[in-house]
């Protein structure tokens, strides 16, 4: 060992001449990790830190379609110091002819328990919202300047005046709100009351937060809750987790970065293996020589690996110190970007995290070439053996890179808590590699036969360049490998993104009504359906009657311990009835009830969701409506399709079952672009309680949620891809020896340097593009699955993102070989061919 | 007197190096006449190899002229050179020097290719035939043994059929029988296609062949001599 240890220093004294590459792959790699996993914490610490202020107390109860009652206004008054009320519901701020379409939120005279709303210009909340000649009203500025408001204008909700007194630049629980379709508009409770909004069946979700006493247990208060209000459709929340959505967003979004850092880490991998490859390969005669002078075989691979187990702690460090400083210079820019608060420090976790990723990955990859190297032999001084081909490690060494890659994955799975997500990215990793392996081989194989076919004879360009590709040594595998995964983690983004564009942007619109129309209430609906009927342009009206209803039990026992976590099960959820079955309502189970039914209440349930649940024919639900419990026998079971944006309701009662719950309308409405408009003016000018969603600003409100997804997502891809490039450098570099030495033989033999660069740029073009196409049948392969599996939606292969990637693939491989064309080109043979001698 | 094939006038090369300018030939002048056979000997560092190469065009003289078939080399460019020994020149090298991502077919084929031959593949199988290796056509160099690449080697050189075959010590890496083997493959090939050879070689009875000896000594010219016939 210590024989080693001093031969390995010897060599080390060279410095890193040779291993810029090798660190530079594992250093992006570490940074692309450590600084996700680091503004990840940086977050999650945000959040955690200013919990109460995103919740708007150390505690919230929200209720749908109602107030606290009595008995639970006075429990909840009972724990608390404070505990203030508010009201949050969709509407149109209407100003003139111009109107838009608003979440309105109004508070009482203690809102907010924590933290400041910030107006423009400065000014106190209450104040600003005060009653004067008319009670006051603030807006974000979008919404204003649609509305064509200035401050000290009036606008009117329902059928109430408010006066514009500011503009809302920020409210400190807006992160906790989850996603809102239309700006905010802050009014005063009492201010609302005259608006003629809230009203029995319309859609509106109030919230009382509480200021706790210090010291409150929060776990026992959430159980004391729960357990008095289990069935009355009480949510609890509190600052634990103030909000809770965007923690499982960032915590998703985190993991799957950190995936996608993990395949920038997989190639930078390669590139390290290139690189160890490449220098053990100048190190042959070496090797040769100590063994010769009796270095055993565990001696050499002890040199070796000391000397790349030390480069690997540079990179590794080098990777670290990027990634945690690079958050902590953008944490400004960062966190201007983000809706929610942020603390960029240092955290230890991330880095560790990255830090093992980044040695474990080096360690898998090096142990190939160094495990080969130790079988080099004596004779390799006497006999040229450099180009050795693939030749596997013994068994042991395969062994060993067998189990560090399952720690690899096991740990991916730990840090990142998504199994399904890690596993599935793990096993696309390594299937892609050995798809690529396989490719890579398949090349050669083909680049080989090709170059000895009667077709390219005559074209020495073309068949030095095959001969390249397919010729043993050579850069082909490497360069497959590495840029092909750079490009298959690109090629799947781009698959996956414009599937979701199209799905959303292309797909839907077409089948999609323009407006969903809200909260019409009963003695409305004949005069909106003849007032719509009567406008220019407009097609189908659909309506349905619209309640909200909780499902608490199934067959009498708590619905979230027999069926889980289940969407349908969060909170409430649209509940219709209807006496003859749809005309769009396909059974696939069971039948419809008789138009005149009055027995015990029956529902029809949504298929497909129906089984997530495990529900059968005949099952009972326990849904509470406004605060009654209906218990529902499944009559049927029924095909609901989501993606077409009618209206679609998972459960459908007998009309009976309904009868007498106060409740409104909803309508869809159908009309040409160019109807739109004058049609949302006459509608909501008749209506001012009716709400309109226009599904094309809701579109593209989703649309641009989605981009600045996808947007995040490419940057990790993109990381992967300059990985690659780095890599694909490294092997260009690594090459320039071979192809010196390949220019200086065909100048002598009568080559003109024109036919040699087009031979050189042909074999770059080749491989580059090889790896494209690769990557483009990885892509769809995983676009595919992820569309289908995890996206459940239609999957249609995108021509134009693939043909980019085989481009982008040529090109890249193209400028990497002829940035290092000159040297082989400006070489003079005698001086290449007799260094060699 | 037949006009010579190669004629030196003064030729000099010196070289850059780490330490400074080395100059390593000073002023040689020679013809070689078409058809003649020359070996250049000398002790190691003599410049004999320099020579070689200046009169392939594979180093550019840096003074005096250097005439090969009436072409002045040192003022051909890089393509011009490349052209002129594809059309008249073949190279053989101490080491081998084929190419290791082709087989030995292709290594033959390529200067033929290069050519715009026609039947490149079948003339390269000939000539590989001619030197023993009509069974190790689509072998790589790395699976053949020394003397068989040397032998690719040669078939390479003499397959487009040049008037100047040059020779940098073709058997220094070979042992003695397989070494005496592809001389007599060299000088073969000479005979069949009348090629004027310069050899550079360390062995004297290799220079004894030749019909003329040179021998250099610090990068001048040291002895003439005839061989005798």
């Amino acid at each position: 060992m210590s024989a080693a240890w001093r031969i390995a220093r010897r060599e080390l004294r060279g410095g890193l001449r040779g291993f810029y590459i090798f660190l530079i792959c594992l250093a992006l790699g570490v940074a692309a990790i450590a600084a996700v996993g680091s503004v990840r914490a940086g977050i999650e610490a945000g959040l955690a830190r200013e919990g109460a202020a995103i919740l708007g107390g150390d505690a919230q109860a929200e209720f749908t379609y109602r107030f606290a009652t009595e008995e639970e206004r006075s429990w909840l008054e009972s724990v608390a110091e404070e505990v203030s009320e508010t009201v949050d519901f969709r509407s149109m701020a209407v100003a003139g002819n111009e109107r838009g379409l608003t979440q309105v939120r109004g508070v009482d005279d203690l809102y907010p328990l924590y933290g400041e709303v910030v107006l423009d210009p400065p000014m106190d909340i209450a104040s600003a919202l005060e009653r004067r000649a008319l009670p006051g009203g603030v807006m974000q500025p979008v919404l204003a300047a649609r509305l064509g408001l200035r401050v000290g204008d009036t606008f009117t909700l329902g059928t109430q005046q408010f006066e514009l007194r500011a503009l809302l630049e920020r409210e400190p629980d807006s992160a906790g709100a989850g996603f809102g379709l239309g700006p905010r508009t802050l009014v005063t409770l009492e201010g609302l009351q005259e608006s003629g909004l809230i009203t029995a069946g319309t859609l509106y979700d109030t919230q009382y937060r509480l200021r706790l006493p210090a010291g409150t247990d929060l776990e026992a208060l959430e159980n004391a809750a729960e357990t008095r209000f289990a069935e009355s459709g009480l949510r609890w929340q509190d600052s634990r987790n103030g909000a809770p959505g965007i923690a499982r967003f960032v915590d998703r979004l985190g993991a799957f970065l950190v995936l996608v850092g993990l395949s920038g880490l997989a190639v930078g991998g390669l590139g390290v293996s290139a690189a160890v490859r490449s220098y053990l390969e100048g190190k042959l005669d070496t090797i040769a020589t100590l063994k010769t002078l009796g270095a055993t075989g565990r001696v050499i691979f002890t040199v070796y690996f000391i000397q790349v187990g030390i480069l690997s702690l540079i990179g590794v460090g080098l990777g670290l110190l990027l990634g945690a400083l690079l958050p902590l210079a953008l944490g400004p820019v960062i966190e201007a970007q983000l809706p929610v608060p942020a603390v960029f420090t240092l955290y230890p976790g991330p880095l560790v995290e990255a830090a093992i990723y980044g040695l474990l990955t080096a360690a898998i990859f090096v142990i190939w070439p160094l495990a080969r190297a130790q079988d080099i032999r004596a004779a390799g001084l006497f006999r040229d053996i450099a180009g050795g081909g693939m030749s596997l490690p013994r068994w042991p060494f395969l062994l060993v890179i067998a189990a560090l890659s399952a720690v690899l994955i096991a740990l991916a799975v730990l840090f990142s808590g998504a199994w399904a997500l890690s596993l599935g990215a793990a096993g696309g990793i390594i299937a892609a590699l050995a798809i690529l392996a396989i490719m890579a081989g398949l090349v050669r194989i083909s680049a080989r036969r090709l170059a000895r076919s009667r077709v390219v004879r005559g074209r020495p360009a073309l068949r030095l360049a095959l001969g390249a590709v397919g010729g043993p040594g050579g850069e082909t595998a490497s360069v497959i490998l590495s840029l092909g995964l750079g490009l298959t983690v690109l090629a799947t983004v781009g698959q996956i993104e414009m599937n979701t564009r199209n799905a959303i942007s292309q797909d839907l619109p077409e089948v999609a009504p323009a407006y969903f129309f809200l909260d019409i209430q009963n003695d409305q609906l004949p005069d909106f359906l003849e007032i719509a009927h009567a406008q220019d342009g407009v097609g189908r009206i659909d309506t349905a009657p619209m309640l909200r209803g909780i499902v608490t039990r199934i067959n009498g026992q708590t619905a979230r311990d027999v069926a889980g976590d289940h969407w349908i099960l969060r909170g409430d959820r649209g509940v219709t009835y209807a006496a003859s079955q749809p005309e769009s309502a396909e059974l696939t189970q069971g039948t419809w009830w008789p138009d005149d039914y009055t027995g015990p209440p029956l529902v029809s349930f949504a298929a497909e969701e129906g089984a997530e649940l495990g529900l059968s024919l005949g099952d009972k639900l326990t849904v509470n409506v406004l605060g009654r419990d209906i218990e529902v026998e499944i009559a049927n079971f029924r095909v609901v399709e989501f993606g077409d944006m009618g209206i679609n309701f998972v459960m459908i009662l007998n009309e009976a079952a309904l009868a007498g719950a106060p409740h409104t309308h909803i309508a869809t409405l159908y009309a040409e672009e160019a109807a739109e408009g004058p049609l949302l003016r006459t509608l909501s000018r008749a209506f001012p309680n009716v709400t309109a969603i226009g599904v094309r600003d809701a579109i593209t409100r989703v649309s641009e949620a989605l981009g600045g997804l996808a947007a995040a997502t490419s940057y990790g891809a993109a990381a992967t891809l300059v990985t690659g490039f780095v890599v694909l450098i490294g092997a260009a570099a690594a090459g320039t020896r071979r192809r010196v030495f390949e220019a200086a033989v065909l100048k002598t033999v009568g080559a003109t340097r024109g036919r040699i660069l087009a031979s050189f740029a042909l074999r770059s073009a080749i491989l580059g593009a090889m790896a494209g196409l690769v990557a483009i049948l990885g892509g769809a392969l995983a676009g595919w699955a992820v569309m289908t599996f995890v996206m459940e939606a239609d999957y249609s292969f995108q021509v134009i993102s693939a043909l980019t990637i085989v481009s982008g693939g040529a090109v890249a491989s193209l400028l990497a070989g002829l940035a290092f064309a000159w040297a082989p080109l400006a070489a003079r043979p005698a001086r290449v061919l007799r260094s060699r001698d | 007197m037949i006009d010579p094939v190669l004629s030196l006038r003064d030729a000099k090369l010196a070289l850059d190096a780490n330490a400074g300018r080395v100059e390593i030939l000073h002023g040689i002048d020679l013809d070689i006449r078409a058809g003649e056979t020359v070996g250049l000997t000398g002790p190691s560092g003599s410049g004999k190899s320099s020579l070689l190469m200046i009169m392939g065009g594979l180093e550019r003289a840096t003074g005096g002229t250097v005439m090969a078939l009436g072409h002045d080399l040192t003022a051909l460019g890089e393509d011009a050179l490349a052209r002129f020994r594809l059309k008249h020149m073949g190279v053989v090298f101490q080491s081998f020097h084929l190419i290791p991502t082709m087989t030995a077919l292709e290594n033959v084929a390529t200067p033929l290719e290069l050519a715009g031959a026609a039947d490149a593949f079948d003339r390269a199988e000939a000539e590989l035939t001619a030197v023993g290796l009509s069974h190790r056509l689509d072998h790589y160099p790395s699976q053949l043994s020394g003397g068989e690449q040397q032998r690719v080697a040669l078939a390479r050189a003499a397959a487009p059929r040049p008037a100047i075959l040059l020779a940098d010590e073709p058997t220094g890496n070979l042992d003695g029988p397989t070494g005496e083997a592809i001389m007599d493959m060299l000088f073969g090939l000479r005979d069949r296609h009348g090629a004027t050879l310069v050899l550079v070689t360390h062995a004297p009875e290799l220079a004894a062949r030749c019909d003329r000896q040179i021998r250099l000594r610090d990068g001048r010219l040291d002895t003439l001599s005839e061989a005798a016939e």
